[in-house]
């Protein structure tokens, strides 16, 4: 038997209040400032469970370009605020669109950091959890493959990149335009091979009998202690202090 | 071509996967990689190609240490065909798997368009060549992903397993297009379990165990 880490002594039903909390925050909020406040406080409960935060951010660099073709866009096609680049009368840049296109990336980052949270739960133990919480067991067992499947997820795509670098792309020289319909190529692979996984694996567990009844019972059985109850009541906390912060700017 | 010296790797940093491997791989010559599963090869494979970098020792490819190359560099000079094909096929036609990558180039739409034909003709997959790449059988994915690698025109091939999922025929049409590329100056790293394949092909044959190369000779019994 190996010994518990000290993440691996929280209820996985905690960390997925925590990630519910910061992820609908990173949806609601609409603030650059209040949203950077979320990432920070996001990132530090990253650490505190253990989640590779650096080697994320890492691997998040080489989507860098679509984060800015994204911001840009926005940018461009949000109009308002002060003109900050423009050509020929026309305004490309506005303050506006610039703290539009500035949210899109911090949102991404929130919810990526945050998911990092629940990956370090075991899946079996996110279905019990859920179970124990009245969530149907076929619904449960979904959510815990989904988050199964994530890491899975990022090894194809860094795969997938390595293969067409090695086909002689150089991804830095080519125009945006594109590197956009590049990386939509990408996608394909990625989905291709995680529906091929999920597929597979399918048919493996109900070769195996598996059947995701309702009646279903569990030798194993969760129980959360003062820990989880202060993770979870310290999550709802600030999220409702920043809901009620941004509610009182008039940036919801 | 490709020296590796003296290099040793550890995915895990504490593992070692390979032991102070020294293999000298030249243009034109064709040398097989073979070993029980878990022997390193795919390792060797990737670290030869600049995929992954050693944690003691050091990768020269044509003279110039991996290190400082980036994959692109590393690609217009090393083809590099993956033991699961499906990962290196992207485009939504088997046409478009061929040029697209050339087009980004900005390598001239005809010489595109002649390249990619004689492709086609040369794996057979004419037929297929407007077919969703995901919907093709393995051993059609594994043709067109070879037949794409082989549209960049590298100086030198490394194929991990290239005959899993081919049919006896099929085996002996890339034997035969393998050797015609010998022929041009293309050196080859093959690693398979297929010994009657390498056998038939390979001029050096390199034994690994355990991650170390235990026998390192020539081929008597070639028979290509």
């Amino acid at each position: 038997m190996t010994a518990e880490t000290s993440t691996d002594q929280f209820d996985p039903r905690s960390k997925l209040v925590l990630v519910m909390c910061i992820s609908s925050l990173a949806v609601l909020l609409q603030d650059a400032v209040m949203m950077t406040a979320v990432l920070a406080c996001g990132w530090l409960a990253a650490i505190a469970f253990g989640v590779d935060v650096a080697g994320i951010l890492l691997r998040l660099r080489k989507l860098l370009y679509l984060f800015a073709a994204m911001a840009v866009i926005q940018s461009i096609f949000t109009p308002g605020g002060e003109v900050l680049v423009s050509l020929g009368g026309v305004s490309l840049v506005t303050s506006v669109g610039l703290d539009r296109g500035v949210t899109i990336i911090l949102r991404v980052l929130i919810i990526v950091i945050s998911a990092g949270i629940v990956t370090t739960a075991s899946s079996r133990d996110v279905v019990q959890g859920l179970y124990q919480w009245g969530i149907p067991y076929e619904i449960a067992f979904m959510v815990a493959l989904a988050i199964r499947f994530l890491p899975l997820l990022r090894q194809e795509a860094e795969d997938v990149l390595t293969a067409v670098q090695l086909r002689g792309l150089k991804l830095d020289e080519v125009p945006l335009g594109q590197r956009l319909q590049i990386y939509s190529y990408l996608l394909m692979p990625m989905v291709s091979s995680v529906l091929g996984k999920s597929q597979k694996l399918a048919i493996a567990v109900e070769m195996r009998a598996f059947r995701a009844h309702d009646q279903r019972t569990s030798y194993r059985s969760l129980q959360m202690h003062g820990g989880d109850y202060a993770v979870m009541g310290a999550a709802v906390a600030a999220t409702a202090v920043f809901l009620l912060a941004a509610w009182r700017i008039g940036r919801i | 071509m490709i020296e590796l010296v003296d290099v040793s790797f550890s995915y895990d940093g504490s593992q070692q996967v390979v032991r102070g491997v020294d293999l000298h791989l030249t243009c034109g010559g064709i040398t097989a990689l073979v070993g029980p599963n878990g022997s390193g090869k795919t390792t060797v494979g990737k670290l030869a190609a600049g995929i992954l970098k050693p944690g003691s020792g050091r990768v020269e490819i044509g003279g110039r240490s991996a290190d400082g190359m980036s994959l692109a560099e590393i690609g217009s000079e090393v083809g590099y065909l993956f033991q699961q094909p499906q990962r290196q096929l992207f485009a939504p036609t088997a046409r478009e798997e061929l040029s697209f990558l050339l087009r980004v180039q900005r390598v001239d739409e005809d010489e595109i368009r002649r390249r990619a034909d004689a492709m086609l003709k040369q794996f057979d997959l004419q037929h297929l060549q407007d077919s969703f790449p995901f919907v093709l059988s393995r051993g059609e994915k594994q043709r067109l992903a070879l037949a794409a690698v082989l549209m960049n025109r590298p100086q030198f091939l490394i194929l991990d397993e290239p005959t899993t999922a081919l049919d006896v025929k099929r085996k002996a049409e890339l034997s035969k297009l393998l050797m015609r590329l010998h022929d041009e100056g293309v050196g080859m790293l093959i690693i398979s379990h297929d010994s009657r394949f390498v056998g038939d092909l390979a001029e050096r044959v390199v034994q690994l165990r355990g991650g170390e190369i235990t026998d390192d000779c020539r081929n008597q019994h070639r028979s290509v």
